[in-house]
This record gives C-alpha cells, sequence and structure tokens, in this order.
C-alpha cells in the first residue's frame, strides 16, 4: 500500500509539469525561480530517481501510515523566512502592559532574585493598620487578581466567587500567627516556603508597605468560619465544568469555519504556480493520523516543529503562500489538518536523542516561576497544586487533557486559539511577556505536553469557554 | 472566498401545528468596508445585505443586514407549520449573488 502511494506521488509530478508549471519535487533544497522550464532529459531522470525513491521507501514498514525508518522523504520547509509576524508584537485586544522587568519562559534572571529562606523582613512593633481598606485591598481584583483569586477570606468573601487553590483564610486571625508572619508572608512568602505558590506581593511591586499592614490588620480581624449560600459560590462544592457541546456540528461550533476556509485555500495556487492539491489532491485519505505525531524535533530548523509553524514553512517551500503563524490562512490550515487526525491516538516521538532532550526541557519550563506573578505552569496545572481547584470561578485543568482538543474555539473571545495561542496568554495572565508563537522554548513545552496526552485522541476545532 | 455554502436544518417530518426550529448557517467572510489593506486602501464592502426565507412560495421571514453581521453567521427562528411543502432560503450579496438552498417537510 505504501508502495504504490509513494509512486502516485512521483507520477503526479509528471503529469503537472505537463501544465508548464513545476510543483517542488520531494526533498530539493533551494528556491528555483517561479515558472522555470525543466528541460526534458531532466525531467526524465528526475521521474526515474522518485520511482526508484519510492520503491526504496516503500520497502520501510508502514505504521500508522507513516513511514518509519530513517529515509523517510522530507517535507520541504522554507528556511529562510521568520513564521510569525517581525517585529513581533502582542495581539492588539491583549493587555498591552510589558513586564520586561521579570522573568518570561526565554529570560531566567529578568525577575529580582528571590530571598533567602529566613531572611524575614523584622516587623518588632504590632501592625497599625485600617480593616476597612485593608478588606478592600485584599478584595480588589486590579492588582494581580487579588487574593480572593486562591483564598477564601471571611464572611464579606462569600459572595465573591473565591477561589480554593489556597487555604480558607476565615479564621486566620485565630491561627496564633504573628504581625511579622502577617507582614512577610504577603510581602515575600518564599523566606518562609521557597516552594510556595504564594506570589510575591511586596517583593514584585503590587502593594506598597503600608497597603501591606492596612491588609494585615483586616486579615487579624477573620476569626469565624464563612457560610456560603450556594452551592456555586462554594469553591468546594461548585459544579466542575464539563464540555457537552457537538464541536464538530458547524451549527454549533463557530470555529468550524476553519474547515470550509481549508478546503477553499486547499485549491488556491500560490505565487509559486502550485496549490496544496498539487501534492495532496486526497488530503482526507493522506493525513488521517499525521497530526498525531506532531509536533516533532526537526534538525532543519534545530528545534521542535509544531503543526503551525509547519504549516508557514511547508506551504512557502511549495506554493509560496506566506501564511504566517496566528494568521487565518494558517489557523485554517492547521485546525484542518488536525482535524483530518480526528479519532487518531496522539502519538509523538520523545524516544530519538533530540527529542527526549527537548521533552526533558520542556518538562523543566514547566517548574519555572515567570512574570511578575511568579508563577510556573506547574503551580495551577499539578494536581498537587492547582489543577483540579478554583481560581475564582475559573476551573484549572491538569496537564493531561487539554492538547486534544487543541485548536479550540474559544466562546469568550470569538476567536481559535492554537496551543502556541494558549501558551502566549498564559504568560500575559501572570504578567510575564509573551514569546513569538515559534519560540524554541514553546516548541518543547508543546512536545513534553504533548506526549502526556499520547494515547488518547484528538477531537478538533474544539470549543471552549 | 469561494461561493458560500449555506446550510440549512430542520425536522423532515412534523405534526399539524407544531412549531419546529429552523437552524441556518452560511459562510461568508462578511467584509465590513471600513478595513484598510497592505497598501491603505479601502476594501470595498461585501456583506449579505438580506436573508429571506418563504414557505411554498410564501414569504415568512425576512431580515435585512449591515455590516457589523457576523461573518459565516448562524441564524435560528421558529416557524408553525400546518402544512406539508418546501422551505426556500436566499441569501443576497451586496454584489447582486444570490446563495439559495430548500428543504421539504411533510407535516401530518
Amino acid at each position: 500500500m505504501d508502495q504504490r502511494r509513494e509512486l502516485d506521488e512521483t507520477v503526479n509530478h509528471a503529469a503537472h509539469e505537463d501544465e508548464g508549471r513545476v510543483p517542488r519535487a520531494f526533498g530539493r533544497k533551494g528556491k528555483a525561480p517561479p515558472g522555470s522550464p525543466r528541460p526534458r532529459k531532466a525531467k526524465a531522470v528526475a521521474v526515474a530517481v522518485g520511482a526508484v525513491a519510492g520503491l526504496l521507501i516503500g520497502t520501510f514498514t508502514v505504521e500508522m501510515g507513516r513511514v518509519v525508518g530513517q529515509n523517510r522523504k522530507e517535507a520541504p520547509l522554507a528556511l529562510d523566512a521568520d513564521a510569525s509576524a517581525r517585529p513581533w508584537k502582542r495581539y492588539g485586544d491583549w493587555p498591552k502592559a510589558n513586564w520586561d522587568k521579570f522573568n518570561t519562559l526565554a529570560k531566567t534572571d529578568a525577575s529580582p532574585p528571590p530571598p533567602k529562606t529566613g531572611e524575614v523582613k523584622k516587623i518588632a512593633e504590632a501592625i497599625t493598620g485600617d480593616p476597612a481598606q485593608g478588606q478592600k485591598l485584599v478584595f480588589d481584583r486590579s492588582r494581580g487578581g487579588g487574593c480572593l483569586a486562591c483564598h477564601a477570606a471571611g464572611q464579606a468573601s462569600a459572595g465573591q466567587q473565591v477561589g480554593n487553590v489556597a487555604p480558607d483564610l476565615s479564621e486566620i486571625g485565630n491561627a496564633g500567627r504573628t504581625d511579622e508572619w502577617f507582614y512577610n508572608y504577603i510581602f515575600d512568602a518564599r523566606v518562609y516556603n521557597p516552594e510556595t505558590v504564594m506570589p510575591p506581593w511586596g517583593a514584585h511591586g503590587f502593594f506598597k508597605d503600608e497597603e501591606i499592614r492596612h491588609m494585615v490588620a483586616f486579615l487579624k480581624t477573620l476569626k469565624t468560619p464563612l457560610q456560603y449560600k450556594t452551592a456555586i459560590d462554594d469553591p468546594n462544592k461548585r459544579p466542575v465544568p464539563k464540555e457537552d457541546r457537538d464541536n464538530l456540528d458547524p451549527m454549533v461550533n463557530p470555529g468550524m469555519w476553519a474547515i470550509d476556509k481549508a478546503k477553499e485555500l486547499w485549491v488556491v495556487k500560490g505565487p509559486s504556480g502550485a496549490a496544496c492539491a498539487a501534492c495532496h489532491a486526497n488530503a482526507e485519505a493522506q493525513f488521517k493520523t499525521w497530526a498525531a505525531s506532531m509536533p516533532r524535533w526537526e534538525a532543519r530548523v534545530n528545534k521542535v516543529l509544531g503543526v503551525e509553524e509547519f504549516v508557514f514553512r511547508h506551504a512557502k517551500a511549495t506554493t509560496g503562500h506566506a501564511w504566517l503563524m496566528q494568521s487565518e490562512p494558517n489557523t485554517a490550515i492547521a485546525v484542518y489538518l488536525r482535524h483530518l487526525a480526528n479519532g487518531a491516538e496522539i502519538k509523538v516521538d520523545v524516544t530519538s536523542t533530540p527529542a527526549k532532550a527537548a521533552a526533558a526541557r520542556g518538562h523543566q519550563i514547566m517548574e519555572r516561576k515567570i512574570g511578575q506573578l511568579n508563577f510556573a505552569c506547574l503551580d495551577c496545572h499539578n494536581p498537587s497544586k492547582g489543577a483540579l481547584k478554583w481560581i475564582r470561578g475559573q476551573w484549572l485543568g491538569e496537564s493531561k487533557g487539554q492538547i486534544p482538543h487543541f485548536p479550540t474555539w474559544r466562546t469568550s473571545r470569538l476567536e481559535i486559539w492554537d496551543i502556541r495561542k494558549r501558551f502566549q496568554w498564559c504568560g500575559v495572565a501572570i504578567r510575564a511577556d509573551e514569546l513569538p508563537p515559534e519560540a524554541a522554548q514553546y516548541g518543547d513545552l508543546e512536545l513534553y505536553l504533548t506526549s502526556l496526552n499520547n494515547g488518547l485522541k484528538y477531537n478538533v476545532p474544539g470549543i471552549r469557554h | 472566498m469561494a461561493t458560500p455554502t449555506p446550510r440549512v436544518r430542520l425536522p423532515a417530518k412534523a405534526k399539524k401545528g407544531e412549531v419546529i426550529e429552523i437552524k441556518t448557517l452560511i459562510s461568508h467572510d462578511m467584509e465590513m468596508g471600513t478595513r484598510k489593506d497592505a497598501d491603505g486602501k479601502t476594501i470595498p464592502r461585501k456583506i449579505i445585505k438580506q436573508f429571506v426565507c418563504t414557505f411554498n412560495g410564501k414569504e415568512l421571514f425576512k431580515s435585512d443586514w449591515a455590516p457589523g453581521i457576523s461573518a459565516n453567521p448562524y441564524l435560528s427562528f421558529f416557524a408553525k407549520v400546518n402544512e406539508s411543502g418546501t422551505f426556500d432560503f436566499a441569501w443576497h450579496d451586496d454584489d447582486g449573488s444570490v446563495y439559495k438552498t430548500s428543504s421539504k417537510i411533510e407535516v401530518a
């Protein structure tokens, strides 16, 4: 079966050459001027070589529709262009602040250095502050989300959709803690617990000294457990969101626009005269499992290559279309390619040497603290910390089970997000500058995360809040 | 933009007097007429400006759309059916094109 497919591809080359416009032969590097005529002799030789190569490749075992073996035919990739817009600018409808004084996934030395364990700020006298002011500050969403994102804090907070990532503080005033402990815990909890999830509210500039004193005064008044009115108010009783919409029904999921659009783009000829359809006339048959093997280590770009970046580089090399990452055509085709692999089991390579190293880097990346809020991925997405709990009204998922529905339509944003855009937002949401979507760090992270989902099946486009 | 694909979903059978839901969807980029291209020239407006549904030739539902209309708009509405027949749907484009589809219903 595989032999015939390889030969069919070389036969298609010959047929299309008759139209006077030449799709690039597989494996050929470098650029030919568009529309350059091919001498007859070279054409015959190329077809013969292609046929022999097809036979050779066909002798390797077929596994899940892919050729496994050293001599897999390489898809042409444009290596001489940036896969996303330059200069990289944050999306216009995202928060505009820049956080260059804090770590990103690419910069690990930007944030102020952490304090040494035990290096507390000495507070000799009792803290005087205004509890009413303190309550306002504790409840204030604009200060990096505020305390109630993770903590319940007394009866007044019962109707505020508090989170439960962190301990309920409603009786903290009775817990025998010193003023010095309260102050330092808010200023920079790392002096007590270097592994803490608690953001360094003072050290990273969210609250001033006087404000923290007001907050301490408020917390000291909290001495009675709170009573929630309804199950929705209580993060320990709130029903966990369950997605049950039919994401593949275009009348339910607006994200299905991508499938129509991709089919339309598939036959549009690019600057070099070819369309995707020139080599991939039957996408449905050819890509039943391809996307389930992505992302993958790609030596030619010396990093992990995801579907979206692949679409840019491969389309540019073969058709001339410059479908930049995060553009409408790129998104449509990337969604379509994954959609064609719906039902296929995710199976990414993390055993070959460079892939194994990339996945290990991806794992380490999940432990890296970034942003003004000083969070690592695992702070929210590991069940031993924040996963399967609430941040205000948002449920935090675990690392396994998210990838299969990306790219997803987001009803709260009215657009499709792929996994790279999701990574970018995770950064911005915790006040860390995002990287361009094709960043090597995102690739490592995507490979590691996808490997955690090996065995699960794609269901794309998804639909989520 | 390829020729817009209209889709319609309604029950194949219904009882006399029943209220049914008619779901419609069409793919269309809906160019507002205020965006500018890379050279700074305004991209001309091209939207679907009217949607009409008739039943057995009689107008049942008509809607005029303006540039704020969503791309790939989903529209659903309800109709009371008293007899068998054919629903005809037409989407009228700024450029004069009309995209059509029909659906039959059997009413017992």
